[in-house]
C-alpha cells in the first residue's frame, strides 16, 4: 500500500472522474457553510473513485440517540429500551459492512497503523457533519486494558484520537483506565451479557476535568465501532460519577 | 515487559575466545555454562528492546574480534571499554530514532533505555554454583517433544504460541522462553529480532532496518510508538499479512535435524509410487534427469530447472524425484503461487503416493501447523519453514508473486535443508534462472546462434508436448486504433473472423484483455456484433465475486466466449479452445505471460491444433519474443524427435 494508492482496494487513488464524485459527496455531507472544509476533507481521502462511490455512508434520517440509519428519524427500538441516558448522543459516519470489517481488521488486528490517518480523516468528516456547533473540551479515546495493549502493541482508538485532536484543535486526555479485561465481543452471548460485562469496566484515572468558564464540560468519547453501545455508556457513566452531572458527553465512532 | 541481557563469556585461559551473548533469561545461561570448564560471565547491560540488544551484540563481537586479531589479552579495562561502547551506541540510536520518528513522542524518557551492568561480573569454576542460579526444572520429554514440533520452522513469538496451542502443548511463557534459550545455547536454534536494527555508516548516519522474516529493507518499515516493549520500535509492512514482524518480537529459527531411524523407515514406506501412467520417450528422459539430480549427493549442485513447455505434463515428471527424496528419508515441499493449484494438486499427489501423508497449506488451511511427508504450500506459507526439506519443488517459478520478488525466492531458498535440493519447474523460466542454470551449446558464431542444450547437470528442457504435436504458433496482427475501434464499435476484422469461426465450429474462445475495465467493454463489443451469441459471452476478473461459478460454467461449455484478465493465463485446461489477446502490447503481457496464454491451446491429444491470435495496437517487443520462443521450442522438439528416430 503506497501513499498514492487506494486503501480500500489497493488501486490507483487518482483518476479523472474523481473530482465530480468528491464534489457530490461533499454536497451530500455538508451544509452550505462548511462545504469548502468538507470538500477538502473528502478530497484528501486516499480512496479511488470506485471505493469513494461505494463508501457506505449513513444517511440523513438517523436515530437521534445512537446515530443508526433509520427511516423515520425517531428513536430506534434498541434505544427505546434504554432508560435514562448518560450519553448525550452517538454519531457514526459509516455502516459496518464486509468492506469495513476487512479494513478495520487490517488496522486493528493485523496492526497496519498507517490506516490511522485514513480513519482520522473519516472522523474529521464525521465531526464536521454531526457535531459542527459544539466546542469540546477534550477528546477521550476508549482505553484498552493494559494487557491487551501490550499484546497488540498500540491502542487503535488512541492513535485516531490524537490525529483527530490535531485536526480539529481539541486536546486528547486520558481520564479513564480500563480495569476489567472483557471477553472479545464475538465470544459474548448477547446484548444483556455485554451490558453486564461492561459495567464498571472502567475507572477514573485521577485527572481533573474543568470545562468552560461556567464549569460545564463537554467530552467527546471516541471508539472504532458502536455495536450495542455498552462500552461507550459505561465510559460515560464513569465520567459522570467523577466529574459531576454539570456537563454533556457525546460519542463518535467510525462504524455503526 | 521482557528484558534482554547482554553478557560476555570468557574462558579462564586465553584459549577460549571471549564472545557476547543475548539472553531473555539469564538464569538459564548461568546454569548452562556452569557445567562447562571454568568460564566467566560479565554482564554488559540490559534493555527491553530486543533489536537494540542484538545490534549491540554485533558491535561488541566485532570489537572482540578486533582485539583478538591484534592479540590483546582479555582484561578488566577491555570490559569497561565495551560498556562504554554500548552506552555510546545506545545514545546514537536514540538520537537517530528521534530524528526519524518525527513528531512522535516516546513512551518513556528516551526511545531506548539501557541499564548498564556496572560491577556485575559473575565468575565460576566448574562445579561451583552461582549464588542466584536456581536449579532449573528440566523435563527432557517435554523438551524433546517441543523441539520436534518446532523443527524446521521459522516463527514469530505469536505464531510459536499459536502452533503449540494447536498441538495442545500447555506451557507457561517463562518456561517456554527458558526451554527455547536452552535450545539456542545448544546451537539447535537461533533467536533473532523480527526486525533488525543497526546504524548504517556512510556520509550520513541513519537507522537501517531489516526484516528478518521477509528480507525487506528500510523502505517498507514503519516506526511506531510501541506499547509492547515501550521502546523505539518498527514493524514491517511488506509481510504484515502473515502477522506483525516487529523490533521487539522474538523470531525463532530452528533447522530441522535429519530424520530419526524410525521416521526414515516410515518415509521409505511412503515413497511407494502408485502410478500406472506412462511417459513419452522425451518425458522419460526428463524425469530420469531430475531424479538423478535429487539422488546424487553432488556437492555444490543444489538447483535444477525443469523447463517444460505448456502441456508437457510437468506434474507427472515430478513423481520419480519425489519418490527418490522420500525413499532417502526426507520431507518434500511443493510450493506454488496459487491456492487453487494447491487444492487441486494435493489430492492428485495423494492418489499417487497412497502411503504418504500429504497436506495442503495455505492461509486458511486447518493443516497449517501439522507435519507431513509431502507438504503442498502457497508461496507465503513457505516463509514459515526453515531448513526443513531436503527437496523443495518450486512450481511456476515465473508466475506472479514469485516473478521479480526476491522476498519469496529468499523464503523458498531458506526452506531447503542446508546443502540440499531446490527444483524449479517452469514453462517460461525467467531470464535469471535461464542464465544461471541453462547451459547453451556454443554454435559456430556464438553467442548469436547459441541454442539451449536439451539437458545438463543443472537443467532439462522438454520442448515438445506429451502428445508429440507442435505448439500452436501465434499470429501477431497490428490493428490501427485497436482500442478506439473497441470503444466505438467499429469492426476489427481479424478478431471478428476468429470469433465467427469459433461459434460456427462449436469451439470455445478465451479473450485476454490487459485491464479490468476492458472486460465489460469487450463483452459489449462482441454482443453487438454477434447478438445471437450474447448469452454465451461472459467476462471475469480477479475481484469478480462470481469468478469460480463463471469459470465452472465455461468448463461445462455453458459459455462459449470468455473475456478475462491474466487470471486465467495458467492452470486452466479447456479442450477444443482458441485464444485471442486484445492489446498484446500492454505491459502486463510480458513474454512469459503471452507464451503461457498460447499454451492454453491444443493441450489434448485429440485436438492438438488451434488458433492463437495476438492483436496489438502498436508494434511491441513481447508478442514477437513470445512467437520466437514458441518457434524455437518447436524446432528443438523436431530435433529431439529426429534424434529419437535415429537412435
Amino acid at each position: 500500500m503506497r501513499v498514492d494508492s487506494c486503501v480500500g482496494c489497493g488501486g490507483r487513488a487518482a483518476s479523472r472522474m474523481r473530482e465530480a464524485i468528491v464534489r457530490g459527496l461533499a454536497h451530500r455531507l455538508a451544509t452550505a457553510a462548511c462545504y469548502p472544509v468538507m470538500y477538502r476533507s473528502v478530497e484528501a481521502l486516499p480512496l479511488c473513485t470506485a471505493c469513494l462511490e461505494k463508501l457506505p455512508l449513513i444517511g440523513d434520517t438517523i436515530c437521534p440517540q445512537c446515530g443508526r440509519d433509520g427511516k423515520t428519524g425517531e428513536l430506534c427500538p434498541d434505544c427505546q429500551k434504554i432508560p435514562a441516558e448518560t450519553l448525550q448522543s452517538n454519531r457514526s459516519l459509516l455502516r459496518y459492512n464486509e468492506w469495513g470489517k476487512d479494513l478495520l481488521g487490517t488496522y486493528k488486528y493485523r496492526g497496519e497503523e498507517r490506516l490511522a490517518s485514513f480513519y482520522a480523516q473519516l472522523l474529521t468528516i464525521a465531526v464536521h457533519r454531526h457535531y459542527k456547533g459544539i466546542r469540546f473540551d477534550c477528546i477521550q479515546a476508549v482505553p484498552l486494558h493494559q494487557q491487551r495493549l501490550r499484546e497488540r502493541g498500540f491502542n487503535q482508538v488512541d492513535l485516531l484520537a490524537r490525529r483527530l485532536g490535531d485536526r480539529i484543535g481539541v486536546p486528547v486526555r486520558s481520564l479513564l483506565l480500563r480495569t476489567k479485561m472483557t471477553e472479545k465481543l464475538s465470544k459474548q452471548a448477547g446484548r444483556s451479557a455485554r451490558e453486564s460485562s461492561m459495567a464498571d469496566a472502567f475507572s477514573w484515572a485521577g485527572e481533573s476535568l474543568k470545562g468552560n468558564a461556567s464549569g460545564w464540560y463537554r467530552v467527546l468519547l471516541l471508539d472504532d465501532i458502536y455495536t450495542t453501545g455498552s462500552t461507550l455508556r459505561s465510559c460515560a457513566h464513569t465520567i459522570r460519577e467523577h466529574a459531576g452531572t454539570r456537563g454533556s458527553i457525546y460519542s463518535l465512532t467510525i462504524y455503526r | 515487559m521482557r528484558e534482554y541481557l547482554l553478557y560476555i563469556k570468557t574462558g579462564e585461559t586465553t584459549a577460549m575466545p571471549a564472545q557476547a551473548y543475548v539472553t531473555p533469561c539469564f538464569a538459564v545461561d548461568q546454569s548452562f555454562w556452569r557445567e562447562r570448564e571454568g568460564c566467566r560471565l560479565h554482564v554488559i547491560g540490559r534493555s527491553p528492546s530486543l533489536a537494540l540488544v542484538f545490534s549491540l551484540r554485533e558491535a561488541v563481537n566485532a570489537r572482540l574480534q578486533e582485539r583478538r586479531a591484534s592479540s590483546q589479552p582479555w582484561s578488566e579495562e577491555g570490559l569497561s571499554e565495551l560498556r562504554q561502547l554500548a552506552v555510546a551506541r545506545v545514545r546514537e540510536a536514540n538520537a537517530l530514532y528521534a530524528c526519524e520518528a518525527g513528531s512522535a513522542k516516546p513512551l518513556g524518557r528516551t526511545w531506548f533505555t539501557w541499564e548498564d551492568g556496572e560491577g556485575a561480573v559473575r565468575a565460576c569454576r566448574s562445579g561451583e554454583l552461582w549464588p542466584e542460579s536456581a536449579p532449573l526444572a528440566d523435563s527432557p520429554t517435554a523438551d524433546t517433544s517441543i523441539r520436534e514440533l518446532l523443527a524446521g520452522r521459522a516463527l514469530l513469538w505469536e505464531e510459536l504460541v499459536t502452533l503449540l496451542g494447536k498441538q495442545d502443548v500447555a506451557i507457561e511463557e517463562p518456561d517456554l522462553m527458558a526451554m527455547l534459550q536452552r535450545m539456542v545455547l545448544g546451537e539447535r536454534a537461533e533467536w533473532r529480532p523480527g526486525v533488525c536494527l543497526s546504524v548504517a555508516k556512510g556520509w550520513r548516519r541513519r537507522l537501517d532496518l531489516f526484516c528478518e522474516r521477509c528480507g525487506s529493507g528500510r523502505r517498507t518499515m514503519e516506526l511506531t510508538v510501541c506499547h509492547t516493549c515501550g521502546q523505539g520500535c518498527a514493524y514491517c509492512t511488506a509481510c504484515l499479512g502473515m502477522g506483525r514482524s516487529k523490533c521487539c518480537t522474538p523470531y525463532l529459527l530452528v533447522p530441522a535435524p535429519l530424520l530419526s531411524a524410525g521416521e526414515q523407515v516410515e518415509a521409505r514406506l511412503a515413497a511407494t509410487l502408485d502410478w500406472n501412467g506412462s511417459y513419452s520417450p522425451a518425458q522419460a528422459v526428463a524425469a530420469e534427469q531430475a531424479r538423478r539430480f535429487v539422488a546424487a549427493g553432488r556437492p555444490g549442485l543444489s538447483q535444477f530447472l525443469i523447463w517444460a513447455v505448456c502441456g508437457a505434463g510437468k506434474t507427472e515428471l515430478l513423481f520419480p524425484s519425489i519418490a527418490e527424496a522420500l525413499s532417502a528419508g526426507g520431507r518434500v515441499l511443493i510450493a506454488t503461487p496459487r491456492k487453487d493449484v494447491v487444492l487441486e494438486l494435493a489430492p492428485r499427489i495423494q492418489r499417487v503416493f497412497p502411503h504418504a501423508r500429504v497436506i495442503a497449506v495455505h492461509g486458511s488451511s486447518p493443516e497449517k501447523w501439522e507435519d507431513a511427508q509431502i507438504t503442498i504450500a502457497t508461496t507465503h506459507q513457505v516463509m514459515r519453514y526453515y531448513q526443513r526439506f531436503p527437496l523443495v519443488v518450486l512450481d511456476e517459478a515465473d508466475a506472479f508473486p514469485y516473478h521479480n520478488n526476491p522476498m519469496l525466492y529468499r523464503a523458498v531458498a531458506r526452506a531447503v535443508q542446508r546443502g540440499e535440493k531446490l527444483l524449479y519447474l517452469s514453462a517460461t523460466p525467467p531470464r535469471y534462472l535461464r542464465k544461471s542454470l541453462v547451459v547453451k551449446t556454443t554454435g559456430m558464431l556464438s553467442p548469436l546462434f547459441a541454442r539451449p542444450m536439451l539437458k545438463s547437470a543443472t537443467h532439462v528442457l522438454l520442448p515438445g508436448r506429451y502428445h508429440g504435436h507442435a505448439l500452436p504458433v501465434p499470429q501477431v496482427v497490428t490493428v490501427q486504433g485497436l482500442h478506439k475501434r473497441l470503444r466505438t464499435g467499429r469492426p476489427i476484422t481479424a478478431l471478428l473472423e476468429l470469433v465467427r469461426r469459433c461459434l460456427e465450429s462449436e469451439r470455445q474462445l478465451f479473450l485476454f484483455v490487459p485491464r479490468i475495465e476492458d472486460v465489460d467493454r469487450v463483452v459489449y463489443y462482441l454482443a453487438s456484433f454477434f447478438p445471437d451469441a450474447a448469452p454465451s459471452v461472459a467476462g471475469v476478473h480477479a475481484a469478480d465475486p462470481m469468478r469460480e461459478e463463471k469459470v465452472r460454467a465455461f468448463r461445462e461449455k455453458r459459455y462459449r466466449l470468455m473475456v478475462t484478465t491474466t487470471i486465467l493465463e495458467r492452470g486452466v485446461t479447456i479442450p477444443r479452445s482458441d485464444v485471442a489477446v486484445i492489446g498484446a502490447e500492454a505491459p502486463v503481457f510480458d513474454e512469459a505471460s503471452l507464451v503461457q496464454i498460447a499454451g492454453r491451446v491444443g493441450r489434448s491429444a485429440d485436438d492438438p491444433a488451434g488458433t492463437v491470435l495476438y492483436l496489438q495496437a502498436d508494434r511491441a517487443a513481447s508478442p514477437r519474443a513470445a512467437v520466437r520462443q514458441i518457434r524455437r521450442m518447436n524446432q528443438l522438439a523436431d530435433l529431439l524427435r529426429a534424434r529419437g528416430q535415429q537412435a
